[in-house]
């Protein structure tokens, strides 16, 4: 008996030939099937057999001259090795027929789950398995039909934003023309209530135009539309150029502009976006800080970018304020929100920008001590533009589902991590895989706990968990 | 070319320079027109490209302000059709650089504003360029 288990390894080995992961899957449905098929035609048959050749022995034992005897020995053995042969090919042939047409469903279904749904599988087995391939290609075609139509609203969405906000636009024009001739006094003198009459429309006349201007702002980032004019820059200047720029506001607060930028080298990039981000930044920066501080601009180089930050000594965030300030129309509740202004935008159009260049935008602060806002732009700069959500971002559940990880496999430990990590806006995969790797260094996590929680991070993100489990497996190869 | 055909009605010598407006809409045209005649310009308006380009067979204006995005013939091929008239270029939308790149080949575009303006500006900007 110890023969057919060989023989199962045998098929195992020669099927695991090309190792990915389905066929060690699959293989051990060929393995139960087979093994069954030894148990049906090979156990039972042996056993009479034995149970035969011991009564024809123990029958005739004097009888029997010791070369027949031998003979009827030979014969036993060889019938026994000739059936194990035989039932485990019959079994292997039968349970590769079975198991095919799983290894197509399981191939498919891991299509699917990566987002290809043109799937039409060709199973014709004649059985149930063959309806169920039916019921999977209709399903399929309903995904695809589902996914199309998520798309078409997607991009509806994009183009309605878009389409609105320049129809809102134009109206802008002419109103803003006559309100400023009315004012300046075009037709004639205008009396003091009249006059500020004037000027409290033109001022919700601006902040309309400038909701409207950012709208399209985002809808550009959202439908990738995003320019960016890259060319040989010198970061030190775009820096000085922005601050000296944005002083003239600061002015009004009487608020210093401090710049450390030296040793920036000269990279490609398009300044008038980081101009953007940092007057967005500094511009927030002078709206809470106190008269006659300081608002400190510094750039780094770092690794593969720059690491560009803006800290003033204001107001500071509360740790919920510091995550949610990203999100669009989120505005910190304050006394002074209104005298502040500004649309709600301003932050989550710099999180567009900087990550259409697959930077980072995050903030660090202290309630009553000031905060400090980093974003980083590569080196190197990235020309395939993506769409990033910015209005309807799908961040709020992820970040959810991550959470429960981070409590299912840190305990209450995980709450403050997780915490700690979405304030430096680090809840993607990549940054969140390092912290895991980290964590199995320091032998916080065992390295299987490690692999299974990075297999469930990118698994809600959506990511094929196959190439992972790969990843992982050829990392630890390398590790031993 | 066309303006080689156009007649010339203004001969005496004019001491108002004049303007000439192309926006399809008539609140944009009739803002831009009052803003300007209440600072002395001349002002002339048509609502697309067709128009424009048939009124400049009858005027030589000093500049034209002239709408990029209006219905009916491109905005290319009537900056074509235009080669010795100053050109200011309004656009509700902002113009990228490439694109801005490929419609001044033409040294006699001077500008881009971009709409809405501030009239201050906008007067300044107009000065500017009829005084060079």
């Amino acid at each position: 008996l110890i023969k057919p288990s060989g023989g199962t390894k045998k098929i195992k080995k020669r099927d695991g030939e090309k190792i990915n992961l389905k066929n060690i899957l699959l293989s051990k449905l060929n393995r139960k099937i087979t093994i069954l098929f030894y148990l049906v035609g090979l156990i039972c048959p042996t056993l009479a057999i034995i149970f035969f050749y011991t009564v024809i022995i123990n029958s005739f034992s004097e009888s029997l001259s010791p070369e027949i005897s031998n003979l009827l020995a030979q014969i036993t053995i060889t019938m026994i090795v000739l059936m194990a042969v035989i039932t485990g090919l019959i079994g292997f042939i039968i349970s590769k027929n079975i198991s095919n047409p799983i290894q197509k469903l399981y191939n498919a279904t891991r299509k699917i789950e990566k987002g290809e749904f043109d799937i039409k599988l060709d199973i014709k087995t004649g059985d149930e398995l063959e309806e169920l391939a039916a019921a999977f290609n209709s399903t399929a075609a309903t995904l695809a039909r589902l996914e199309v139509e998520r798309k078409e609203m997607d991009a509806a969405k994009t183009e309605f934003l878009s389409i609105t906000s320049h129809e809102l636009r134009s109206p802008m024009t002419p109103m803003k023309a006559q309100l400023q001739m009315m004012e300046e006094g075009y037709f004639g003198k205008i009396n003091k209530k009249q006059k500020e009459s004037i000027r409290i429309i033109t001022r919700n006349a601006d902040r309309l135009d400038n909701i409207i201007a950012d709208f399209l702002e985002i809808s550009r980032i959202e439908a990738a539309r995003l320019k960016f004019n890259f060319r040989e820059t010198d970061l030190v200047e775009t820096i000085k150029e922005t601050a000296e720029f944005m002083q003239c506001f600061a002015n009004e607060k009487k608020i210093k502009i401090v710049v450390n930028s030296d040793g920036i080298p000269k990279i490609q990039a398009d300044p008038d976006r980081i101009s953007q981000v940092l007057r967005n930044l500094i511009n927030n920066a002078i709206k809470f800080s106190p008269e006659q501080s300081k608002i400190e601009v510094d750039a780094r180089l770092e690794k593969n970018h720059v690491m560009f930050s803006v800290k003033d000594c204001g107001i500071g965030l509360t740790p919920e304020n510091q995550i949610r300030i990203f999100e669009p129309f989120y505005q910190v509740e304050n006394v002074n929100r209104r005298k502040h202004g500004g649309t709600g935008l301003g932050l989550a159009i710099c999180r567009g920008i900087v990550e259409s260049q697959k930077g980072k935008i995050w903030v660090e602060s202290k309630e009553d001590f000031g905060s400090k806002f980093y974003f980083t732009f590569p080196l190197e700069p990235v020309r395939k533009i993506e769409p990033i959500k910015v209005l309807f971002s799908e961040r709020g559940i992820v970040n959810r589902k991550i959470k429960k990880e981070f409590q299912l496999e840190l305990g209450p430990l995980g709450e403050s991590e997780f915490e700690e990590l979405k304030s430096k806006n680090s809840i993607n995969k990549d940054d969140l895989f390092q912290y895991i790797d980290f964590l199995v260094r320091e032998y916080i996590l065992p390295a299987e706990s490690g692999d299974s929680f990075k297999n469930r991070v990118s698994k809600i993100f959506g990511d094929e968990k196959e190439k992972g489990i790969i990843n992982d497996k050829t990392d630890n190869v390398y590790k031993q | 070319m066309l303006l080689q055909k156009a007649k010339k009605i203004n001969e005496e010598p004019k001491m108002t320079k004049t303007i000439f407006v192309v926006d399809d809409e008539e609140d944009i045209r009739e803002s831009v027109k009052t803003l300007l005649e209440k600072n002395g310009y001349n002002v002339i308006t048509a609502e697309n490209g067709d128009d424009c380009l048939n009124k400049l067979k009858k005027v030589t204006p000093d500049l034209i302000l002239l709408d990029i995005m209006m219905p009916g013939m491109p905005i290319s091929d009537v900056v074509k059709n235009i080669t010795d008239i100053k050109i200011a270029f309004m656009s509700v939308v902002r113009i990228s650089d490439a694109r801005k790149k490929g419609l001044t080949s033409q040294d006699n575009i001077v500008d881009f504003l971009q709409k809405p303006f501030n009239v201050t500006d906008l007067i300044d900007r107009v000065e500017l360029h009829l005084s060079n």
